[in-house]
């Protein structure tokens, strides 16, 4: 057995740094659906990008509404083929559509940013009032192919101060919405997008800018050989993955229940430009049941419909699984007596539980992640060592208050136990304000504080749009 | 005190007029009229409304046009009685090709603008048939012909509403058909004179 390396000194800086320089997980509403149906935003949206109950039924069912008809959207889709072409298969074309106008949507985020540092040497470094305008853009395009199908792809564009460009195909996936059975029982998309896994924390609901989202950043043999957050390395970090390239099928049970199960490429890129670093495949499960509101399907039968649409008294409970083969890619590793070896982690599980309650304007949510993994050193891609098997946890809690239709408050707390229990468990506080300045635009104040090291903090007002 | 403009008030003179000569339109000679609605659709047009299965036996209609034109089959539903011939004409300066997959199945080849073919639909063996008319040249082209048994049907128009008239008294069963909606069949008593209301909402 080896022991991971301890710089203790220098970790809390270390880890304040990524954790700056962590991108925030885009976070989208999408613009077409609005102008597609001739609605507001708020009918799916609580504040932006957060989904309402009725935005997670028209998410789920394949950007289709609940209950749909012809009547309901307002700009019919240009059509590729008469229904009656169905009758006609394999010796014609299944019929599909397109929508009338381009389905595109575009998101900006500028962003006021303040920060300070404790730097290794023990001083403090203070970001004051950097204008970050715009620190990022994200081009969607998403809708519906005619019946069962459905699509939503994302570019990013960050701007970096050096005037560079980053750009990202953050999601790229087509889906096919209950192509057989009943309806909703079975989904199934294929391309690169966000796993059904942990909600909360992913793009749809996301209140928070600058929340570290522990569950998806921590790398077991990233950081200080496994106790801070992952980083832009290369091979990708070890991590419950926030994106995927797979393929994904899931459903709705009886209006109630959620399954989902997927498969992943897992950690890339391989050694000759493959995406994949090895042949093996990453596999998750989840299975969700949500007592009380609205149907996950949008069904309302037999449930109170509250006025307000951010409103939906219930409590959703859930738990999820993901299964990863690390074996054979290799992670540059440095050991106590300054030597570089290469670690594998051979295979690695996370399981969690989430649950999220709505009670009037309330919505609290929270997920708790447990993490196993199975390292072990090598030199010349031959074993050097025993296999080590450390386990982390993480956990996250989170508070949503609607004040008024266009103020929301949030408070998040989340902590990372890394799995060198000599190594301190991060906490992190964040405290956000979003108002609606109109349907689609927002501006928020927020501030971050490392809760070991109360130099580490951040104050951001940010604005986001999306047109 | 607001006064309406003389202009304004000669129009209403002229609505007033329209609706009532309408009403004495619709009205004679009239047998069942009504509304369809179908629900979750855009329109409530192009609904068949017909009486099944009239004591007698009826001769074909005079032959009619299905226009294609601005890529669109014009009607977008055309009922006929049993053996009409139905002339279809290509009005667009594109070839087009007319093909039904329903019933006996056929396919009239593809012609150019100005050109028509016919087709005597004279093969039903239970009403109503409907033909979906497809085109292989522009897949999203659809058009419907619903060969009937007797020359009492109406097509509704965008709100839904339609007018039976030319039959005689007696009883009958009034149906309907539309190509995304369903509903049950009603009983119909016609007397002379004396028009009759019959309203259908559809579901899928």
């Amino acid at each position: 057995m080896f022991s991971m390396p301890l710089i203790k000194a220098m970790r809390a800086a270390v880890i304040f740094l990524v954790l700056l320089g962590l991108t925030a997980s885009s976070a989208y509403a999408v613009p077409a659906f609005a102008r597609k149906y001739q609605t507001s935003c708020q009918t799916c949206h609580v504040v932006f990008p957060k989904l309402n109950a009725f935005g997670e039924a028209f998410r789920l069912r394949g950007y289709r509404m609940p209950g749909e008809t012809e009547e309901m959207v307002k700009e019919p889709p240009v059509s590729l083929g008469a229904p009656a072409y169905k009758k006609l298969w394999p010796r014609a074309i299944w019929p599909g559509a397109i929508s009338r106008t381009v389905p595109l949507a575009v998101n900006i985020k500028m962003a006021d940013v303040n920060t300070s540092t404790l730097n290794d040497d023990g001083s403090v470094t203070h970001v004051n009032n950097d204008l970050q305008f715009p620190q990022e853009a994200n081009i969607f395009g998403a809708g519906t192919l005619g019946d069962h199908v459905s699509y939503l792809t994302e570019v990013t564009f960050g701007e970096n101060a050096d005037s560079s460009v980053s750009v990202e195909l953050e999601h790229a996936r087509l889906q096919f919405d209950s192509p057989f059975g009943r309806e909703d029982l079975f989904h199934f998309r294929i391309g690169k997008f966000a796993p059904n896994l942990v909600d909360g924390v992913q793009e749809m609901w996301i209140s928070t800018d600058a929340a570290i989202d522990s569950m998806f950043a921590f790398n077991p043999v990233g950081v200080n050989g496994g106790t801070g957050l992952a980083e832009d390395t290369s091979p990708a970090p070890i991590s419950l993955p926030d994106r995927i390239r797979g393929i994904e099928g899931y459903g709705i049970i009886a209006h109630r229940a959620l399954w989902v199960a997927g498969l992943a490429n897992g950690i890339g890129p391989g050694a000759d430009g493959q995406f994949d670093g090895n042949n093996a495949k990453d596999v998750y499960a989840r299975f969700d049941y949500k007592f009380g509101g609205m149907g996950l399907d949008g069904d309302t039968r037999g449930a109170a419909i509250p006025d307000k649409n951010w409103r939906d008294n219930s409590v959703r409970v859930g738990v999820f699984a993901y299964r990863g083969d690390g074996s054979k890619i290799n992670f540059p590793f440095t050991l106590s007596d300054g030597t570089t070896q290469n670690i594998q982690d051979l295979h690695f599980v996370r399981t969690g539980v989430y649950a999220s309650a709505f009670y009037q304007d309330l919505n609290v949510f929270g997920a708790y992640l447990h993490g196993t993994d199975s390292l072990q050193l090598f030199a010349d891609d031959a074993p050097a060592g025993p296999v080590f098997e450390p386990d982390y946890k993480a956990w996250f809690a989170q508070a949503d208050y609607v004040v008024y239709p266009w103020l929301q408050g949030t408070f998040r707390y989340e902590t990372v136990t890394p799995g060198d229990r000599s190594a301190p468990t991060l906490k992190t506080g964040v405290f956000n304000v979003s108002a609606l300045v109109r349907a689609n635009v927002k501006a928020m104040l927020e501030y971050q504080r490392d809760l070991r090291q109360g130099q580490n903090h951040s104050l951001n007002a940010l604005v986001r749009f999306a047109f | 005190m607001n006064r309406l403009p003389l202009a304004g008030v000669a129009c209403l003179h002229c609505a007033a007029l329209l609706l009532f000569t309408h009403a004495l339109t619709a009205a004679a000679g009239t047998n069942v009229a009504g509304t369809v609605k179908i629900t979750g659709a855009a329109s409530n047009a192009d609904a068949v409304v017909y009486i099944q299965n009239a004591a007698g036996t009826f001769p074909a209609g005079k032959s009619v046009t299905m226009d294609q034109s601005k890529m669109q089959f014009a009607p977008h539903v055309l009922p006929v009685v049993a053996g009409t011939m139905v002339k279809f004409l290509n009005d667009d300066p594109t070839a087009h090709n007319v093909f039904s997959p329903d019933n006996e199945k056929f396919n009239l080849g593809t012609w150019p603008q100005g050109q028509t073919k016919d087709y005597a639909f004279n093969k039903c063996a239970k009403f109503p048939c409907v033909y979906t008319l497809l085109c292989r040249v522009h897949p999203e082209m659809e058009g419907y012909i619903v060969v009937l048994q007797n020359p009492f049907f109406a097509v509704t128009g965008k709100d839904g509403s339609y007018a039976i008239s030319g039959m005689p008294p007696g009883s009958y069963t009034l149906a309907v058909w539309h190509s995304k909606g369903k509903a049950q069949p009603k009983p119909l008593t016609v007397a002379a004179n004396k028009p009759a209301t019959a309203d259908f909402v559809l579901g899928r």
